[in-house]
């Protein structure tokens, strides 16, 4: 097993140098707008000419990625060829620790597994060779949960700013992490209790503080590398205004390249305000348990946010791996890994045939958003149903398990 | 009673010739002058270039701080005051307004008499900044727009902030621009609409403009059927202030006319009347001076010509010119070749412009491409040249893609130097690339850039959204000679369209996956699980 995660892992370097790398590079669906490479090798080289690179619309990666690419890692094919593949396997690594921390053992079997499933899963294995930022978002969202099962909350609460940094809708991610951080990660999800909100209340004040500092800490950062407060409007502001077009596999780019113009506003707003909507009752309902209602939460994410590539719901279907104690009560596994495998050979099928050959036209490639939408819902629910089921135990002959 | 006619006639002919000078005294201050330059070219066309020219002697341009108040009146007699009021109105000290239809070949027709030539449509206007914000330059620029559209009968109030740039360094004035109070400036406002085709419905307003409309002098012979019918045509105004003399419009007309194609035996012998279907009737009085000039081809080019009538003034430097000002009998100019019976077209042709460019954009994918643009120095000398590329928001630039290359392949970046560059914004500015290119001696360079296309909103595109976007010419200028300016062709790009009946679908659907996931977890969330027994069940669902 170990063989072949070290195979994965050199797969990934040998492929990334591959001309398929840079054939890939500039995929819609492995690399958007806010993570695409060529987009920040754009923003550097304006950068480095002295041109502010958020004067346009043609950069939109966070000053902490411009400052780190233009001062620290050099802009070779091999430089980040190598930092890709460690954010890859250092993921894995990360995921095989939370395993170990919920359920509570040091080494086991199943480890590896974990590790493989990450690794192998195309969803991330082909952002990663597009060298998307997305790899390396997904990364530091995987680091923010080990350091937050393990209880270094400052640690945690650290990369949690700098992923929202990176990409505002994890910002969403911070009220389970908190939970996380004033409980524990193992799996609660057979035996629900109430969380201790009234004893941890001040605690978790603290700890919201914290990441509040730094937050802001990065934000003053940024506006002094880039010297003014121009990137917010284009980094953040764009999973708000939604200004480029792009087809991606998310939900947003079609619905907002048909919307009227007087309705345009208002339906951002929407947009906006629906991916907030599920951050408290997933919390409430699975307080017991606040590792899956951050797993949920990153479905969620995954399926709705604005300028998706594949890596986001790429986290949240390799996070599955960490809750075995679902998979009996999974209502319906089959039709949704059908889906998606549906999809993933429609997306890059019926792109090629809207953009390259001209042949089909943009609704095939929307259907094909829509199934893998479908297939990303499909799962969530079906987690959340099983992530509730659980605590009721196995049916008897005689008794059937419903919802009022 | 047999001698009274011939006396009415001179009577009335010393009143004409009285009203006449009466009306060159007023125009003491306004002087008209017209040209026609008609230059035979190597492969068998003629370049056919009109100036007429009115001078406003002693006027000043309005000063942009007195916008807010009344202006002083305003009586020409000459000069058009259609045109005049736009001027004072928005003060403008200069502007130049070009509509072309075709592409100006440069390697086989040179440099043109005007140089605006780019494809299409193009405005640009050195303003000073106004006091107020009604007043201010972005403001006046739209209003010019709009007066010019409504008085040229053109389109040109698409030239919103989708189209409009600053680039200073390619278009410097050409006149003198009034000295502004201290913090105050002027700047340039420059926009191109390479879709808009030069029309009769253009012409007509162009003509009104003239004090001898199409009825004498050199005007005689724009003749619509004609001038549209040249292989390449197109209008120009120009106005521009000259400290000393004053405030000057240029009105020109060029058209490259075929004399092969529309003779029956393949001849490139031309006159005035095969070529605009008229001649000169009579000169037009009001013109301080009318010439007509042709130029006349080597004789390594030109082979054995004649010329009809015999120049008026002496020939000098192989220029043949006909002054029209005193001239009252019609004139009609011919040129042929008696001695070749049918028209070769020349195999070895060598450019006659300083530069030849071809740009091009490549790739067939409708997300990204690359724009190559391939220039070539004609010359024994080292020329450096400004390139301007002004790029509407939908085609993005990847400038760290850029690469320079020589004619032997090798990498040559040193040769692009002083680069500026304003990304574009989506939805709204055009991005635009200013830099100075370095031309060893007949070297030629490529530059090559990749480019992404965007995705447009439903309700940007166009109600021809299949035919594509007009990408507005690159300029070259060179820095020697910044009135020689080259244009290249302007470019066609394809972009993705949505399904354009969909909105309601599109909008259904998505909404409908949303709903799908929001309301079957909230379901989950709020409801309560209960454990049934099925024994039970029937006696329940009987209660």
């Amino acid at each position: 097993m170990a063989l072949e995660l070290a195979f994965a892992v050199a797969a990934r370097a040998v492929l990334v140098l591959s001309p398929l790398g840079s054939h890939i590079q500039d995929d819609n669906q492995l690399s958007s707008q806010l993570t695409s490479y060529s987009r920040l090798q754009e923003g550097i080289y304006l950068f480095r000419h002295g041109i502010d690179p958020y004067s346009g619309g043609s950069f939109r990666h966070s000053p902490l990625a411009l400052s780190l690419f233009s001062t620290v890692i050099p802009t070779s094919r091999i430089h980040p060829t190598l930092l890709w593949t460690f954010c890859d396997a250092v993921g894995a690594w990360a995921l095989v620790n939370i395993w170990r921390s919920r359920s509570n053992t040091q080494k086991s079997g199943r480890d590896m597994r974990i590790a493989a499933f990450y690794l192998i899963n195309p969803y991330i294995f082909l952002p990663c060779l597009a060298l998307s930022t997305s790899t390396l978002e997904t990364t530091l969202q995987l680091l923010t949960l080990l350091f937050a099962s393990r209880g270094q909350s400052s640690l945690s609460l650290l990369t949690l700013a700098i992923v929202a940094h990176l990409s505002l809708p994890a910002i969403l991610l911070l009220p389970p992490i908190l939970l996380l951080l004033l409980s524990d990660p193992q799996s609660h999800l057979a035996s629900p209790r109430s969380f201790p909100f009234q004893q941890k209340f001040r605690k978790c004040n603290l700890l919201f503080l914290e990441f509040g500092f730094f937050f802001v800490v990065l934000v003053f950062a940024s506006a002094l590398v880039t010297g003014g407060w121009g990137w917010v409007r284009n980094t953040w502001g764009a999973g708000f205004l939604l200004p480029d077009l792009t087809p991606n596999p998310g939900l947003w780019w079609y619905f907002f390249t048909e919307m009227f113009d007087h309705f345009r506003p208002f339906f951002l707003m929407v947009f906006s305000l629906h991916l907030t909507i599920y951050v408290v009752p997933l919390c409430i309902k699975f307080q017991h348990d606040p590792l899956y209602a951050t797993f949920l939460l990153l479905g969620v994410l995954g399926t709705f946010k604005p300028y998706p590539t594949l890596s986001d719901p790429g986290l949240f279907l390799s996070l599955i791996s960490l809750f075995p104690e679902i998979y009996p009560y999974l209502r319906y596994p089959i039709v949704t890994a059908l889906l998606h495998l549906h999809a993933f050979l429609l997306l890059p099928l019926f792109h090629h045939l809207w953009i390259g050959t001209g042949t089909g036209n943009a609704n095939f490639f929307y259907a094909s958003t829509l199934v893998f939408g479908l297939a990303n819902g499909g799962a969530l629910l079906d987690c959340v149903w099983a992530g509730l089921r659980v605590a009721i135990g196995e049916e008897n002959d005689r008794w059937v398990v419903t919802q009022e | 009673m047999m001698r009274s006619p011939p006396i009415c006639l001179f009577l009335i002919g010393a009143m004409m010739m009285g009203t006449g000078k009466a009306v060159k005294a007023t125009a003491e201050e306004e002087e008209f002058r017209e040209e026609l330059t008609l230059r035979p070219l190597p492969d068998g066309k003629v370049a056919a270039h009109f100036s007429f020219s009115t001078l406003l002697r002693g006027a000043v341009p309005r000063a942009p701080s007195s916008l807010g108040t009344d202006d002083t009146s305003q009586h020409y007699s000459i000069f058009p005051l259609a045109l005049g009021q736009i001027l004072r109105e928005h003060a403008i000290p200069e502007f130049h307004l070009t509509i072309n239809s075709g592409k100006w070949d440069y390697d086989r027709w040179g440099h043109p008499g005007e140089p605006g030539v780019g494809s299409g449509a193009e405005l640009w206007a050195w303003m000073g900044d106004g006091v107020q914000r009604e007043t201010s330059i972005d403001e006046r620029w739209k209003a010019l727009q709009n007066s010019l559209s409504g008085l040229f009968c053109a389109s040109l109030g698409q030239m919103h902030t989708l189209h409009t740039t600053s680039p200073a360094r390619a278009f410097p004035p050409t006149g003198d621009l009034p000295r502004l109070p201290a913090p105050h400036k002027h700047s340039l406002r420059h926009a191109t609409l390479p879709a808009e085709r030069v029309c009769t419905e253009n012409l007509t307003p162009f003509l009104k403009l003239l004090p001898c409309p199409a009825r004498a002098g050199i005007a005689a012979l724009l003749e619509p059927h004609k001038v549209f019918d040249a292989n390449w045509h197109g209008l120009g105004v120009h106005v521009r202030w000259r400290a000393g003399a004053g405030v000057e419009l240029v009105l020109s007309v060029q058209a490259v006319l075929d004399p092969v194609r529309i003779s029956v035996e393949r001849r490139r012998d031309w006159s005035l009347r095969s070529l605009f279907d008229r001649s000169i009737p009579r000169s037009c009085n009001i013109a301080t001076s009318s010439v007509v000039r042709v130029m006349l081809p080597s004789a390594s080019e030109g082979g054995s010509y004649t010329l009809s009538p015999e120049p008026w003034l002496s020939t000098e430097d192989s220029i043949a010119s006909y002054d029209l000002t005193n001239g009252t009998s019609e004139l009609d100019i011919a040129m042929t070749w008696p001695e070749e019976q049918r028209f070769s077209y020349p195999l070895d042709l060598s450019p006659l412009s300083d530069l030849s460019v071809r740009r091009t954009l490549k790739g067939s994918s409708q997300t990204h491409g690359e724009l190559s643009v391939v220039i070539r120095n004609n010359q024994p000398v080292t020329v450096r040249t400004h390139y301007l590329e002004t790029m509407p928001w939908h085609v993005e630039f990847f400038l760290h893609t850029l690469g320079v290359s020589c004619g032997d392949g090798t990498k040559c970046d040193y040769l692009f130097t002083n680069m500026a560059y304003t990304p574009s914004q989506p939805h709204n500015k055009p991005a635009l690339l200013q830099a100075t290119i370095e031309l060893p001696p007949h070297e030629t360079v490529h530059l090559s850039l990749r480019v992404h296309k965007a995705f447009l909103r439903y309700q940007e595109h166009r109600p021809d959204a299949q035919r594509g976007w007009d990408l507005p010419p690159a300029v070259f200028v060179p820095v020697d000679a910044p009135f020689r300016r080259i244009y290249t062709s302007a470019l066609l790009v394809d972009l993705a369209t949505p399904d354009f009946s969909m909105p309601y679908n599109v909008i259904i659907m998505s909404s409908t996956l949303i709903a799908l996931v929001f309301g079957s977890l909230f379901n989950m969330l709020i409801r309560r699980f209960v454990v049934v027994n099925l024994d039970d069940e029937v006696s329940t669902s009987t209660q």
